[in-house]
């Protein structure tokens, strides 16, 4: 496959505001991802696939730090010990 | 965290951090070659998704805002690819017109590239390929704060803004003595 330039700032600018455009749908519908499926295909449109999961994981490590804040550590099994 | 910053900044002082690049005009540069200027140097790459663009746009205004103090000495910007296989001359000639008009992109065969990244012992780990054979790299990111005299005086995480960065090299630049010969 051909190689691909870079993203100009430009289009670093476009795929930004559609990622912040689908995130801001998600906090609004509390993560329900098929409440925004339009955005989130602007979003893929606007994006390099490479971004795409990277700002999905991204997206998912800013949730889980804000669980952690809000909730606490909570080990995964606590193995019975007394 | 101010002992392990100072600790890291002794060991990289230690390894000298010498580079042989090319410069996006295709000119040989190693580290040498600043000597005598202050040096703010930041490793990253074209296809990054944000992180180099921000720390690139901190670091622009950052030299912006030291360059508004006549009493300063300039700071040279540098950015070193940590991805050279991509990032050529040309695409950095891309990448850079859009900070600040003296940051210089360095660039040059994977083993320099690499010798430079480990001599300022900065992790580097390209990902997988995907169909478009686009991949991701992996990087630490610091920006770099070298004397004139060529060792490193700071490094600045992302955490950092581009008020603090002015106002610690400025700090660097007023306290500065050189070694002595």
């Amino acid at each position: 496959a051909a190689r691909m330039a870079a993203p100009t700032m430009e289009e670093r600018k476009a795929c930004w505001g559609a990622r912040d455009e689908f995130w801001q749908c998600l906090d609004n519908h509390a993560d329900d991802a098929a409440q925004c499926e339009k955005l989130r295909r602007a979003f893929e449109s606007r994006c390099p696939q490479q971004w795409v999961k990277h700002f999905d994981k991204r997206r998912d490590f800013l949730k889980y730090k804000r669980k952690l804040e809000t909730e606490g550590y909570v080990p995964p099994e606590a193995a019975g010990k007394s | 965290q101010r002992e392990r910053r100072l600790r890291h900044l002794r060991q990289l002082a230690l390894g000298q951090g010498d580079f042989q690049l090319q410069d996006s005009a295709g000119i040989p540069r190693r580290k040498a070659d600043f000597l005598g200027r202050w040096v703010l140097l930041y490793f990253g790459f074209t296809h990054c998704p944000d992180v180099c663009p921000e720390e690139l746009q901190k670091l622009s205004r950052a030299v912006e805002l030291l360059e508004r103090d006549p009493a300063l000495p300039p700071v040279q910007p540098l950015f070193v690819t940590v991805d050279p296989e991509r990032d050529d001359a040309a695409a950095l000639r891309r990448y850079l017109r859009d900070f600040h008009p003296r940051l210089l992109g360095l660039t040059g065969t994977p083993e320099q590239v690499r010798a430079a990244a480990a001599a300022f012992r900065v992790y580097v780990s390209a990902g997988p390929r995907d169909e478009d054979g686009d991949y991701i790299v992996d990087h630490s990111v610091l920006t770099f704060l070298v004397g004139p005299d060529g060792l490193f005086r700071d490094c600045y995480s992302r955490s950092r803004t581009a008020e603090e960065l002015a106002r610690s090299v400025k700090g660097h630049m007023e306290s500065y003595e050189p070694l002595p010969a």
